[in-house]
C-alpha cells in the first residue's frame, strides 16, 4: 500500500532529522522535519490528526497564541488526557505537522486524547483544509508583520472565510475585541465569549496603535466606555448597535504584580479566583481564554485554576533568570501592542532597571522593522530615572537606538553593542533586575548567550500566593 | 513658533509613519525653537497657510477612502498653500493622492488631488523590502535608507524626482527614480521612516520653513551619531 509505505518513510525521516537537529544543537527542530515530512507524504497531516479521540483545539489571533495555547495544554493535561502541542511557537503547516511527528510511532499511530494547535493566522486557511477543529480560540487582531501578511482587514477575511467551511466547530472569542467578537455572526458559529469587566487599571493608555476603531459593520468610528488596552474594552456602535457581547467568563477586580496577576471570575460555573503565575494584562487574557476553553472540554474549575497556577511560560514568554543577585527577564516582542504591554511590564519591575533590546529583521521577525515608530517608547522619557541604560543589539540594533533617541530618553543612556558585549553588559549593570526584549530570531541566541551566565530559575518562587 | 500640521493621525499611521513627525518636532525642540502639532482628523477646521510643516502619510485602503473625500474638499486651500511655499512631506498612500490620478489593476480611474503632475497605476506584484536611495539635498549628495511597500507604479511627468534609487524598486522598478519634489512638497515611497533616518533632511524642511516666514534659517548642528550609524551600517549591507 503505498500511502502506509510513504507514511512510515515520511515518520522515519521526519524522526532521524529531529534526532539530528538536536544533536547538532540547532535549535529545537520544530518545523524542518515537518517541512521534510509533507514532501514524502503529502496527506500525513489529516492521517496523523484525525486520531486524536477527543479532538482538537485551536488558538489563533496576533497576540498569546503560544501562551494561551500552552495554557489549554496544561489544564488539559492536569485533567488527565494526554496531548500532543505544538508548544514551541512553530505555528505554520510545517510545525503542526512536526507536533504530530513528535508524537508518532513509527508505524503511524498517534495515541492522545487532545491535540492543541497554536495556528499562524495566514496559515489558518491552509491548516483547517487539513485538520478539522472541535474548537477554535481567537485572541485578537492586531497589525503585525503586515509586509509578510498584507492589511489586517484581509487577513481577517481569510480567518472568516476558513471558518464558514468549518460545521460544528465551536468559537471562544474575546469580547473585548470589536475585531474578534463579530466573526461568531459572520460566520453563524456558536460562541463562548470572554472579557474583561471594568477594573481600577481602565484608562485610555497606549491609544497610538489602536486598529478596530471603526465598526466592523457601518463603519461608524466606534465609542467606549473604557478602554483595557489598544483597541480592547467595553465598545458600542452609535450607527448600527453593535457592541460588546456579553462575557460568558468575565474578570473583574484585577490586581497585578510584577510577578503574576489575579483576578476575580464571573462563569457559567459560579465564581472564583484566578492567579496567574506571568505579569501582565495580556497574559490575563490569555488566561481567561485558557479558562474557557476547559470550560468548553468539561474540565472540573478547581482543576482548571491549579493548572493555570502551575503555568510556566514557554521559551522567551517572559522567562526567568538568576545572575549573581540580580533577576533576569527575557520577554518576546513582536508587535506594537506587545511591545507596548512589555514597556508598561518594564515599569513595574522593582528598579533600577539594566534593559536590552534585541532587534532582528530576518522573515520571521518582519523584514519591516517601521513599527517600532509605533510603540509608545516615549513612557520612557518620563521614567527613564527608573533605568539605568538601554542596550541595543541584533541586526537592527542602531535603528532601535535612534528610536529611542526620539522617544526623549537621554543619549547617555542609550548604547549600542554586538549581541555578546550586549549581554555582559546588561549583566554587570548595577540594576536590580535585566530586562531583555527580543524579536523571535533574536531570542534564540540571547537565550543561548545568557544561559552561559545566568543560571535559568525553577519556577519555586513564582508560584503563586495564596491570597 | 512653527505649527507642524499631522494631516489624518488616525487614519492614515501605517508603518510607523507617525515617526516623521516626531523627528521634526524633537529636531526643533532640542534647538530651542517652539513647535506646536495640530493634529487634524475628518473634518477638523484647518488654516494650511497658517502652517509651517503639513505631514500626511500612508493608510490601509479602506482608511485611505475615508479620507480622501475630506481631503477633495480642501483641495483648493491646499493648493494655495503649496504654491505658496508650504513644506509638506507626503509617504507612500498621501503621495499617490497629491498627483493625477490612480488607475487600479481592473482599469478603474480614481482621481487624485492633482496638484502634482504624476500619475500611478497598481501592479500585480507589490514592490516591497528595503531601499537606499541618493538624495541630493542643497547640491550635496545624501544617501538614505528605508522600506517601501506599495502596489502602485508612479510615473512622473513635470516634475522632478526626489532621488535616485541605488537598491529597490523606487517609484516604478523601472525608470530608477523614487518619489517628487515639486517648490517645497517632498513625496517618497520610503517608510520606516523616512526623516528619523535622514537628520539632513529633517533640517533641511526646518530651514525652508523658517525662510518661508522670513526668519534666519542657519540650524545649530545636533550630535547625530546614533543616525549615521544606523545609516551607514544598513547602507553596507545594501550596497555589498
Amino acid at each position: 500500500m503505498a500511502f502506509r509505505l510513504r507514511l512510515i518513510l515520511a515518520i522515519l525521516v521526519a524522526k532521524v532529522i529531529m534526532w539530528l537537529v538536536r544533536l547538532l544543537g540547532r535549535g529545537k527542530g520544530s518545523s524542518l522535519p515537518g517541512m521534510v515530512a509533507l514532501r514524502i507524504c503529502p496527506g500525513i497531516l489529516p492521517c496523523l490528526a484525525r486520531q486524536a479521540r477527543r479532538g482538537v483545539i485551536m488558538v489563533t489571533g496576533t497576540n498569546g497564541k503560544t501562551t494561551t495555547n500552552n495554557m489549554i495544554a496544561r489544564v488539559v493535561r492536569e485533567a488527565g488526557y494526554r496531548v500532543v502541542v505544538n508548544a514551541e511557537g512553530a505555528n505554520l503547516i510545517t510545525g503542526v505537522t512536526a507536533a504530530f511527528l513528535k508524537a508518532a510511532s513509527l508505524s503511524g499511530r498517534v495515541d492522545c486524547d487532545y491535540a492543541l494547535l497554536e495556528v499562524d493566522e495566514a496559515s489558518f486557511p491552509r491548516v483547517t483544509r487539513q485538520v478539522y477543529p472541535n474548537i477554535v480560540v481567537i485572541t485578537n487582531f492586531f497589525r503585525d508583520q503586515l509586509d509578510r501578511y498584507g492589511e489586517l482587514d484581509k487577513t481577517i477575511s481569510l480567518i472568516r472565510e476558513a471558518l464558514v467551511q468549518l460545521s460544528g466547530t465551536r468559537l471562544v472569542l474575546n469580547a473585548d475585541d470589536p475585531l474578534v467578537a463579530p466573526l461568531a455572526a459572520s460566520t453563524g458559529k456558536e460562541a463562548f465569549y470572554y472579557g474583561l469587566g471594568e477594573h481600577h487599571q481602565v484608562a485610555s493608555f497606549s491609544t497610538a496603535a489602536r486598529e478596530g476603531r471603526f465598526c466592523p459593520h457601518c463603519g461608524r468610528e466606534l465609542v467606549y466606555v473604557y478602554y483595557h488596552y489598544s483597541q480592547l474594552g467595553n465598545y458600542r456602535c452609535p450607527g448600527c448597535g453593535f457592541s460588546r457581547p456579553f462575557a460568558d467568563v468575565e474578570g473583574t477586580e484585577v490586581s497585578p504584580g510584577s510577578h503574576r496577576v489575579s483576578v476575580r471570575l464571573r462563569s457559567p460555573a459560579g465564581s472564583c479566583e484566578l492567579v496567574i503565575p506571568v505579569p501582565g494584562l495580556y497574559n490575563l487574557y490569555n488566561g481567561l481564554a485558557a479558562f474557557s476553553a476547559g470550560l468548553l472540554l468539561g474540565v472540573e474549575p478547581e482543576v482548571i485554576i491549579s493548572a493555570l497556577a502551575a503555568y510556566t511560560p514557554a521559551t522567551g514568554r517572559m522567562e526567568r533568570f538568576r545572575y549573581r543577585d540580580k533577576a533576569v527577564l527575557l520577554n518576546l516582542v513582536k508587535n506594537p501592542t506587545g511591545f507596548n504591554e512589555g514597556l508598561n511590564t518594564l515599569l513595574s519591575l522593582p528598579g533600577p532597571v539594566d534593559v536590552l533590546i534585541a532587534i532582528n529583521d530576518n522573515d520571521a521577525d518582519g523584514r519591516d522593522i517601521s513599527w517600532l515608530w509605533d510603540v509608545d517608547f516615549e513612557v520612557l522619557e518620563e521614567h527613564h530615572f527608573r533605568i539605568n541604560f538601554l542596550v541595543c543589539t541584533g541586526q537592527r540594533g542602531a535603528e532601535m537606538a535612534v528610536r529611542l533617541k526620539y522617544a526623549g530618553v537621554p543619549l547617555e543612556k542609550i548604547v549600542v553593542e554586538e549581541m555578546p558585549r550586549a549581554v555582559e553588559h546588561v549583566l554587570s549593570g548595577s540594576g536590580k533586575t535585566a530586562y531583555l526584549l527580543a524579536t523571535y530570531t533574536a531570542l534564540w541566541p540571547l537565550e543561548r548567550i545568557l544561559s552561559g551566565y545566568a543560571k535559568r530559575e525553577n519556577h519555586v518562587e513564582s508560584l503563586p500566593s495564596v491570597s | 513658533m512653527l505649527k507642524v500640521c499631522h494631516l489624518y493621525p488616525d487614519l492614515l499611521n501605517l508603518y510607523g509613519d507617525r515617526g516623521n513627525v516626531m523627528a521634526y518636532v524633537r529636531r526643533c525642540q532640542w534647538r530651542g525653537m517652539e513647535v506646536e502639532v495640530y493634529r487634524i482628523n475628518l473634518g477638523d477646521p484647518v488654516d494650511f497657510q497658517e502652517m509651517d510643516f503639513l505631514f500626511l502619510g500612508g493608510g490601509s485602503d479602506r482608511e485611505q477612502n475615508l479620507m480622501a473625500g475630506d481631503l477633495e474638499k480642501r483641495r483648493e486651500l491646499l493648493q494655495a498653500a503649496v504654491e505658496d511655499g508650504l513644506v509638506v512631506l507626503a509617504i507612500c498612500g498621501g503621495y499617490q493622492l497629491l498627483g493625477r490620478y490612480y488607475r487600479t489593476l481592473e482599469g478603474q480611474v480614481i482621481p487624485g488631488l492633482g496638484l502634482l503632475d504624476f500619475y500611478t497605476e497598481a501592479g500585480r506584484k507589490r514592490m516591497i523590502g528595503n531601499v537606499a536611495v541618493e538624495l541630493e539635498i542643497e547640491g550635496e549628495p545624501v544617501r538614505v535608507t528605508g522600506f517601501e511597500n506599495h502596489a502602485g507604479r508612479t510615473f512622473l511627468g513635470q516634475i522632478s524626482p526626489l532621488g535616485r534609487v541605488l537598491v529597490g524598486y523606487g517609484n516604478n522598478g523601472e525608470d530608477g527614480t523614487e518619489g517628487a519634489r515639486y517648490k517645497n512638497v517632498f513625496c517618497s515611497y520610503l517608510h520606516g521612516p523616512l526623516l528619523p533616518k535622514n537628520p539632513r533632511l529633517v533640517d533641511y524642511l526646518i530651514s525652508l520653513a523658517l525662510k518661508r516666514r522670513g526668519l534666519p534659517a542657519e540650524l545649530a548642528p545636533l550630535d547625530d551619531r546614533l543616525e549615521r550609524a544606523a545609516a551607514e551600517i544598513m547602507l553596507k549591507r545594501l550596497l555589498k
